[in-house]
């Protein structure tokens, strides 16, 4: 953990003071840090002597305060990936000026409209969204947008990839593939006076360097194709997927997961909820599949992960990535979601029942008010451990006796409730009343799938910012404004 | 000895003591099974050939492809045994780690298929990992394919039960070793090997090696990575140990430098962790009056893993200096050289009327140069550059030069290395490529 999460989880009675005046579930946020993250990302484009932006991709996450924080932060650096009309409309209401927006994602005619209206940069899926596009700028007298390509399906492509070698990816509903780009070159062609191409995109879902590192330099190539065609394209965006390392220590990491491979041969107890093995399964004595994990250990990940992609030798010209955008003098766009605000708040539960688990005396279920999808750790396949943060005072250890596994299970009525699958050791058993603080959860895991089912609330959201003197000060997310703070003067 | 094939010399690989004096063991006898000597360079040449020979035999040659999910040596056997018999070979793998035999295998007429690598997002409807997909193509009907499976091939820890096991029996005068040690990938070698000895003496101790989990040493296996091969049964060892890629290339050094045995990384693994299991065994029998026999087994060779040893241990490979290269040059030099940078009117201008003009010299790659550059410069990419002016000038001192990189940051640095090896004037553009674009000075296509 980073400094500000990990002080603001020192102040357990300030965390218990939200949770009691807002209740259970709460999410707790850091703005600063969003911006702290970006500025790590600028530092590689710097070291690199790349110019372009790092475009948040506010999927990982809704709140208001977070996106502000961005819009306050250099226009040049930072800009913002809206997937969604209602996200586009969001990053304007929060100070997002059009020019600072790309739009990605399954696109309607309002999305597409509202867009290009605004001045945003398109980032085009198909042809047909093309037509689409030049079809509403037409239509409605509105500027000439500024579109980039999304290019997929490299593998296929028998381009200079080098005799005898086929690099497989995964498939992806999302971009043209690159076999098929001469039918989206003659229709930018078609439509020349309504949209203007401006670079190329990928998105993979994929944390391999070597994909990523042979799509960006197929992108460079496929730049050049574009400009002997006419066209004046200066950009490559390579998307978002720079990741989130959970864990810290590799050795913990590999001992669980080790287990789990013990666990699924029966090795050892299970160590989940009736011994689910996580896409692991048990072949006469042998583990077949794959975890459906998120690999929690990752030793290189975010601006970092972005530096080593970028100086990486690419397969056919030799040169390292950024060399070879920056010899080419193109821009780099990316687009971080999970890796943007990584350390930038935690999910609180209040703990509301504790009962040993009948046929196993050793272990313990342990109930909180929030449910699986408030928090969608499983969904994600992030594995990370609640820090306990008692109610009131020191613990009375002898009382509580040291580690537990417990198992932790939500608050809707269905047996299939459970915040996690795993087996979660604490390093005391928690008492009612207790929170329980999920740290690092503001990527995709902290409200993605919260819903309404059984009228249990969802959760809240809060933007905190550390005072001049070190105590920690709270809005409401949708209250928050980059004015009220480092002054930390409500607004 | 008069072969009618190669594949007749496949086997019968020799027993090697390795001197006392340098694994520093008193009462055990350590011996060094070389399957790097078998003719395709490694332990797989019996498998290989064990798993394809009835197939490749009958094949009507001419179509028809051997598939493995192998990333080294396996693939290189089935890659040869193929070719000779007119068959195509497939490796299908994780990732190509080692670029030496990635370039080997594409010698050898192989192809490659490399799978995905891991999601970033969980993707619940991505239910088949790569590899079930990949089994799910190859039982497709009417697909020519031989899939040899070595990782659950039963003829892989056959061809080791019949052939290394008693190889190494009959070497040792019809006695099995006290210990066999073997590094575990496929656990082919280790698990046929210790069937055979056992068989002959239930005494030995087997020790089972693998990759130290968040290392990598090519042809073996992390310890969760075992429990997916169905060939390993943890009952074949006595006991299991990790052991890191350093520690695999102080082996191998060791080998190569003191025991003239050219091992590859594993065989390295292999020795370092014998030698560090028997040591304490080796302290137990003082006193005791009886000798010990330990073998360990050589995989392979030296030469592929270069690269791999170079990312490692850089210093091993260590190479004597030529001149200095610019990008030795100190930043008080550079500073110095700050008055060489022109800035692009200035340039544009030099260039226009310059008498004599200067040569425009382009650090870039080619390919960027080619999609657009400043009309008339040449082209020298900085790396051949940088080789270029260690031994002298490329050009006269007579000629002016602007040298041009992206951002002017590295054409800075080579006009000092270029004044300092005097040269009287050579200058470099001012935030490079980059600003003359900025600046709307024009640039062209070739
Ligand atoms: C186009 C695009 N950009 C960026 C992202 C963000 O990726 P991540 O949150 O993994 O960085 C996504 C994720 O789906 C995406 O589809």
């Amino acid at each position: 953990m980073d400094p500000p999460l990990a002080s603001l989880l020192e102040d357990a009675p300030f965390l218990h003071s939200l949770a009691d005046a807002l209740g259970s579930p709460l999410n707790v946020l850091i703005p600063e840090v969003v911006a702290e993250n970006a500025e790590r990302f600028g530092a590689v484009y710097r070291r690199h002597h790349l110019s372009g932006r790092v475009y948040f991709a506010h999927k990982a996450n809704r709140s208001s305060a977070l996106v502000r924080r961005l819009a306050a932060c250099d226009p040049s650096a930072v800009g913002i990936d809206v997937a969604s009309l209602a996200e586009l409309r969001h990053a304007l209401g929060c100070g997002f000026t059009g020019d600072r927006v790309m739009a990605t994602g399954p696109k309607d005619p309002e999305f597409l409209w509202l867009a290009a209206r605004v001045g945003a940069t398109v980032n085009v899926d198909s042809v047909t969204e093309l037509e689409q596009l030049a079809a509403l700028v037409g239509a409605h007298g509105l500027g000439r947008t500024r579109v980039l390509v999304r290019l997929s399906g490299f593998e296929s492509d028998h381009g200079p990839a080098g005799a005898g070698t086929r690099v497989l990816s995964r498939r992806s509903r999302f971009g043209t593939p690159v076999a098929e780009r001469e039918a989206m070159w003659a229709a930018l062609e078609r439509h020349a006076d309504s949209v203007e191409l401006v670079g190329l995109a990928y998105h993979l879902d994929t944390i391999g360097l070597e994909e990523k590192g042979r799509a960006l330099e197929r992108c460079v190539l496929l730049m050049d194709e574009c400009r002997a065609r006419g066209f004046a394209p200066r950009v490559v965006d390579i998307g978002g997927g720079f990741g989130v390392g959970y864990v810290e220590d590799a050795g913990e990491w590999e001992r669980w997961t080790t287990a789990l491979s013990e666990a699924v041969l029966g090795l050892r107890p299970p160590l989940t909820w009736r011994g689910h093995g996580y896409g692991l399964r048990n072949d006469n004595g042998t583990v077949r599949g794959a975890a459906a994990l998120y690999p929690a250990h990752r030793p290189l990940a975010g601006p970092g992960y972005l530096d080593e992609l970028l100086s990486r030798r690419s397969p056919v010209l030799g040169r390292a990535s950024a060399t070879l955008l920056l010899e080419h003098l193109h821009d780099l766009y990316v687009e971080p979601g999970r890796a943007l605000v990584d350390q930038c708040g935690l999910s609180l539960a209040r703990v509301l029942e504790v009962r040993p688990l009948g046929d196993d005396p050793g272990r313990y279920l342990v109930r909180v008010g929030m449910n699986a999808a408030d928090v969608s750790l499983e969904e994600h396949g992030v594995l990370v451990d609640p820090v306990t943060l008692p109610r009131g005072g020191p613990r009375h250890e002898a009382a509580d006796g040291g580690p537990v596994g417990v198992h932790l299970v939500g608050n809707l009525c269905l047996e299939a409730d459970l915040i996690t699958r795993r087996l979660v050791f604490l390093p005391h058993l928690p008492r009612v009343g207790d929170l329980l603080a999920f740290v690092n959860t503001a990527g995709y895991v902290m409200d993605f799938h919260a819903h309404h089912a059984q009228r249990q609330p969802s959760a809240r959201t809060v933007a905190v910012s550390r005072e001049a003197g070190g105590t920690w000060r709270w809005c409401p997310d949708e209250n928050y404004w980059p004015l009220t703070h480092p002054q930390g003067r409500p607004s | 000895m008069r072969y009618d094939s190669i594949t007749e010399a496949i086997g019968n690989t020799p027993l090697v003591r390795i001197d006392p004096s340098v694994h520093g063991l008193r009462h055990i006898d350590l011996y060094a099974k070389l399957e790097m000597l078998n003719p395709f360079g490694s332990v797989k040449d019996r498998p290989a050939w064990h798993m394809a020979r009835p197939y490749l035999e009958d094949a009507a040659s001419g179509d028809g492809t051997v598939v493995e999910l192998s990333s080294g040596n396996t693939a290189k056997a089935l890659a040869l045994l193929a070719g000779m018999h007119g068959l195509k070979f497939k490796s299908v793998t994780n990732r190509m780690r080692v670029p030496e035999i990635k370039d080997l295998l594409l010698l050898l007429g192989a192809e490659i298929e490399e799978l995905p690598g891991q999601s970033e997002c969980l993707d619940p409807t991505d239910t088949d990992d790569p590899l079930t997909r990949f089994h799910q193509a190859l039982s497709e009907p009417g697909s020519a394919h031989l899939h040899t499976d070595q990782y659950f091939n039963p003829r892989n820890v056959e061809a080791h039960a019949t052939g290394t096991g008693p190889e190494i029996i009959k070497d040792l005068d019809g006695r099995a070793p006290d210990w066999f040690v073997a590094c575990v990938g496929t656990a082919g070698s280790s698990t046929g090997v210790a069937r055979v000895l056992r068989e002959h003496d239930g005494d030995v101790r087997v020790l089972g090696l693998v990759a130290d989990k968040s290392d990598f040493i090519p042809g073996i296996r992390t310890i969760d990575e075992v429990h997916q091969v169905g060939l390993f049964d943890p009952a074949t060892y006595d006991s299991l140990a990790a052991v890191t890629s350093q520690q695999a290339i102080d082996g191998m050094i060791t080998l190569i430098r003191r025991c003239g045995l050219l091992s590859g990384p594993t065989g390295g693994a292999a020795y370092h962790g014998a030698v560090r299991h028997l040591a304490s065994v080796d302290a137990e029998l003082d006193g005791a009056g009886r000798r010990r026999t330990a073998v360990f087994i050589v995989c392979d060779r030296a030469e592929s893993y270069l690269s791999y040893v170079r990312q490692r241990r850089p210093e091993l490979l260590g190479r004597p200096r030529r001149g200095r290269s610019p990008s030795e040059v100190g930043d008080e030099a550079i500073r110095a050289a700050k008055a060489r940078a022109v800035d692009v009117d200035d340039a544009r201008r030099w260039i226009a009327e310059g008498e004599p003009r200067p040569l425009v010299v382009d650090l870039r790659g080619p390919h960027a140069y080619a999609a657009l550059h400043i009309e008339g410069s040449i082209n020298i990419v900085d790396e051949l550059f940088a080789e270029l002016v260690r031994d002298g000038l490329p050009f006269s001192k007579r000629t002016p030069v602007l040298l041009a990189c992206p951002v002017g940051e590295k054409s800075l640095r080579y006009a000092a290395s270029l004044a300092r090896s005097g040269h009287p004037d050579v200058r470099s553009l001012a935030g490079g490529i980059v600003a003359w674009r900025d600046a709307g000075a024009p640039l062209v296509r070739e």
